[in-house]
């Protein structure tokens, strides 16, 4: 089974989500968030093409955006947003609409995306990239060991999920609840 | 043991130390936010950090048997070795201390003539259930400890004086002895004991240092976690680096390797899991069952095997 890099986020973010994904899909209700989150994508790539990478503090390279990438070894695959390639390697940029600090969700999806980048080009990546669209801030993150055995063991976590077919407890920050789009369906939470 | 090497050190300062402060800790994660998720507890079972940490049985069966059944199996020697030479290093530590403290800079010499002369700690306790040829052994092995780090002591307290002509007992102590061994934390914040006690804490760049004279082992690194995470927890201040202090006898030689760590945002995750799994496991009173592979030198063995 390949699982998609966005449900590492989603497994983390509420393991439910996962359950209501491949377990027992139902419709997921497009919040008005989500369609704002993509515009705002589509603008970054229209700026981003213009701007140099002093925001990456690179001297030189060739920017490429919504590349797929997939890897039968990891299980994985997922649509990177943009990726830096220098002759120093290549470097992943995840771009998020967020106005607080990158969550933990979000720096293991670049960790994922960068373990792809890896397979796709054999060679390693030591770091990537948070780009947060209102602030315009762009937060290094490091690729260690220790971040890659964790995404390993999410993995397993998610397909030990799904093939359990068990419900997921609900995720213990209740705010998270107010605006998820799955809400409906847990009949559990407040 | 805790001292580190120039090497050692310099691997501290210019890599784990910059790069704990460039890669940060989410704060979710941190220890001070122990009053929500994550970090709270979710069950009301206080655990000891060895407890979480411990995965030298691969189903957490041992853990079980003593919390829940309330078996109490007799320490495996290599337990019983582990205390001992532990007890042996800390009389070593804390009377040069107290030797500081008592003779006063002025009479270094009476301070060096003390160490020279100090009795190795009576190691009898430890000893009682083990085989003669064990005990000596023991015996030995404490003696080697015992010596080396009086040895080295003396030679950082001269070092220490050569340097600061003006120096007092207690910048002496500081300076010289940097560490606090056995320190107490209390760990109910994040639904820990309230009677911790780390191997050793040294103040300068906060680091937890713990000591071990078994095998390496992966998941050694959670328990520098958790000390770092009450550190942090109860007195607020940001604990990024532990050590694991390996300590190994061939023959009369003592070999000392260490392991230091960022402790990041994965260990403390791996921690919090591990955490919360086994304080459900005591809670729920859930069986995980013999594990598949036993280790024949499990204190339980007996227990699961008979």
């Amino acid at each position: 089974m390949t699982l998609k890099v966005g449900d590492i986020k989603q497994y983390l973010y509420c393991p439910r989500i996962i359950y209501y994904t491949y377990v027992a899909p139902v419709d997921r209700k497009v919040t008005p968030k989500m369609v704002y989150g993509k515009e705002e994508h589509i603008e970054f790539e229209r700026l981003e093409r213009r701007r140099t990478l002093r925001a990456y503090r690179l001297a030189e390279g060739e920017r490429r955006f919504r590349t797929p990438l997939e890897s039968p070894r990891l299980g994985l695959r997922g649509v990177l947003d943009m990726h830096v390639v220098t002759s120093l390697g290549c470097l992943p940029v995840e771009v998020k609409y967020t106005a607080s600090r990158p969550g933990l969700n979000h720096k293991y999806q670049l960790v994922a995306y960068a373990m792809l980048l890896e397979d796709a080009y054999g060679k390693p990546v030591r770091h990537g990239y948070l780009y947060l669209i209102p602030s315009k801030n762009v937060y290094v993150v490091e690729i260690t060991p220790n971040a890659r055995a964790f995404v390993r063991r999410m993995l397993l976590q998610i397909a030990d999920l799904i093939r359990r077919e068990t419900f997921p407890p609900a995720t213990r920050r209740a705010g998270r609840c107010v605006d998820c789009e799955y809400r409906r369906f847990c009949g559990d939470v407040v | 043991m805790y001292f580190l090497t120039d090497e050692e050190r310099k691997h501290l300062l210019k890599g784990l130390l910059p790069r704990s402060r460039d890669q940060g800790v989410a704060d979710e994660l941190r220890g001070w936010n122990w009053s929500q998720p994550p970090l709270s507890p979710v069950y009301d079972m206080p655990l000891a950090i060895y407890e979480v940490a411990g995965a030298y049985c691969p189903t957490n069966r041992d853990l079980y048997l003593r919390r829940v059944e309330r078996v109490r199996p007799k320490p495996s020697p290599a337990m019983a070795r582990g205390s001992a030479l532990h007890a042996a290093l800390v009389h070593v530590l804390v009377a040069a201390k107290r030797l500081i403290y008592a003779h006063g800079v002025d009479n270094y010499q009476e301070i060096f003539r003390s160490l020279q002369e100090l009795v190795p700690l009576s190691i009898e306790p430890y000893t009682r259930d083990l085989a003669p040829t064990e005990a000596e052994s023991l015996r030995q092995k404490a003696l080697i400890i015992h010596d080396f780090e009086r040895a080295r002591i003396i030679a950082r307290i001269q070092e220490i004086l050569t340097k600061h002509p003006y120096i007092g007992e207690d910048s002496l102590v500081s300076l010289a002895l940097p560490v606090v061994v056995e320190q107490k934390l209390d760990g109910s914040f994040l639904g820990l004991s309230a009677n911790l006690s780390t191997d050793a804490f040294t103040f300068c760049e906060p680091m937890i240092l713990d000591l071990k004279f078994g095998e390496p082992r992966k998941f050694h690194r959670l328990q520098t976690t958790g000390y770092a995470l009450v550190m942090e927890a109860i007195y607020e201040f940001p604990v990024n680096l532990g050590c694991l202090v390996y300590a190994e006898f061939r023959g009369n030689r003592l070999i000392i390797k260490k392991d230091l760590h960022v402790i990041d945002d994965e260990l403390r995750q791996w921690f919090i899991e591990a955490r919360d799994e086994k304080a459900r496991m005591i809670y729920e009173e859930i069986d995980p069952g013999v594990a598949e592979e036993c280790h024949p030198a499990c204190y339980c063995y007996q227990v699961c095997h008979r």
